[in-house]
């Protein structure tokens, strides 16, 4: 099945098995390694990729369900030669990763919650935030330091 | 997991697809997030998914008023109910209902239709629906659609009364009689997100403006092989001033609640467990 979308910006048309799923896509066919594939059913959200605006699991999503659609990596927010995304910049400064396999699933999350607040003009609670991440799983840092990390993306 | 697509985009190639499959192993593909991990489990040989993620057909996958019911598409996700305005403020039963599905981003993918087409007693935007008294708008592929009360629609666990060649188009809810409304969803399950519930409880109460019960609708989730409607705990309700239950009455509902419970122990919960947290959240919906 053929299918165009786009990925980080840039146009991309593929032929693809009907059953493939956007996980295998993104990792194997086009080589964007960034995105984690950890339980692979929904659970832990290390795959999370932003599609239109929103925050999906890439482990349960059919690539060609793609089609005419933007899509939004890890490897999208920032580059070698430019600056890291503010919610990765919050990550580091409060400590908010160590082994790092849950990280990618965390930002892409946070940014995409993050988007939305800042589109209605909306401050989230810490409850609110801590909502917002529930579908992404760290076995390393208990949390707190994500959520701080999270919370502080609202900070001016 | 290996299986063909038919990519739909109207309802007509939707139609022609069920009609054109009746003869082999078809299942029908939307948000997906219960159905590749049923195939990965699963290994069919043979089959062919109809998805629907595509299909543009308003009547399928947006939220419309229309007369005296507000009507859902199959394809409205849980974030469009959590994101839309007017549930959040007239249906709370729905929107908290929907905003304990899963996660985030379980949320943008998972669609209403779904919830109630896998007809898991367990299902918590069906349970809402069931205590909404929701009716079923079901299309077949000769075009031709009927209706049914969700309530009878959900016939056992993984079991719809919808027949090889129809699909779940839509869902309507009778608009409310009364702004005074009670309204909510309390869920048990071991912890807060990512969770099925062990017992769920849906209740939805319109009163006049002195207070007084004059339609309610109650079900109970994860304690029956369907979702039941506790009709007899709503009727002991209407002409109750919603103010002034007393605790014999809170416990009088609660008991009526339990009548339908007919729960199984699994690895979630005991029976008994599930009657004594479907007791307990039953009667303390009118404390405070």
């Amino acid at each position: 099945m053929k299918i165009a979308f786009k990925i980080n910006g840039k146009s991309i048309t593929k032929e693809v098995r009907p059953s493939l799923l956007l996980i295998d896509l993104i990792r194997d066919v086009l080589k964007l390694k960034g995105t984690k594939p950890g339980c692979l059913e929904g659970e832990c959200g290390a795959c999370t990729v932003i599609i239109d605006g929103y925050a999906i699991n890439s482990c349960l999503y059919l690539a060609i369900n793609v089609n005419g659609k933007e899509i939004t990596t890890i490897e999208g927010l920032s580059g070698t030669k430019s600056p890291l995304h503010k919610t990765q910049e919050k990550m580091i400064e409060h400590g908010g990763v160590q082994c790092g396999f849950c990280t990618s699933g965390m930002i892409m999350t946070t940014k995409a919650f993050s988007d939305k607040c800042i589109a209605e003009g909306i401050t989230p609670t810490r409850d609110e935030v801590k909502k917002s991440l529930e579908g992404n799983l760290c076995r390393c840092t208990g949390y707190v330091k994500i959520i701080d990390a999270a919370e502080a993306v609202y900070e001016n | 997991m290996d299986f063909d697509v038919i990519n739909v985009t109207t309802t007509d190639e939707l139609c022609s697809a069920i009609a054109g499959n009746l003869n082999n192993n078809f299942r029908i593909g939307a948000g997906y997030t219960d159905l590749i991990l049923e195939l990965k489990q699963a290994r069919v040989q043979d089959l062919t998914i109809i998805n629907i993620a595509q299909l543009e057909d308003p009547s399928f996958n947006s939220i419309i008023e229309k007369g005296d019911h507000i009507i859902l598409g199959a394809l409205v996700t849980a974030s469009d109910l959590v994101d839309n305005k007017k549930i959040k403020e007239e249906y709370p039963v729905l929107y908290e209902s929907a905003l304990s599905v899963a996660s985030t981003q379980i949320r943008n993918s998972a669609t209403v239709g779904g919830n109630i087409c896998n007809a898991s007693p367990a299902a918590d935007m069906s349970a809402a629906l069931v205590a909404l008294q929701a009716i079923c708008n079901i299309l077949d592929s000769d075009g031709r659609e009927r209706n049914e009360p969700l309530v009878s629609f959900i016939k056992g666990v993984r079991k719809t009364s919808l027949v090889k060649n129809e699909i779940l188009k839509s869902i309507s809810i009778p608009k409310n009689s009364s702004s005074h409304i009670k309204s909510g969803f309390e869920k048990v399950g071991t912890r807060k997100s990512m969770e099925i519930s062990i017992v769920s409880l849906s209740y939805h109460i319109q009163c006049s403006s002195e207070g007084t019960i004059e339609k309610a609708g109650v079900s109970c989730g994860a304690v029956a092989t369907t979702i039941p409607f506790a009709s007899s705990a709503c009727n002991f309700l209407i002409g109750k001033n919603i103010d002034a239950i007393s605790e014999i009455e809170r416990i009088g509902f609660a008991k009526k609640v339990l009548e339908y419970a007919i729960p199984i122990s699994d690895i979630r919960a005991s029976a008994w467990y599930r009657k004594e947290v479907l007791f307990n959240i039953s009667k303390s919906i009118f404390e405070s």
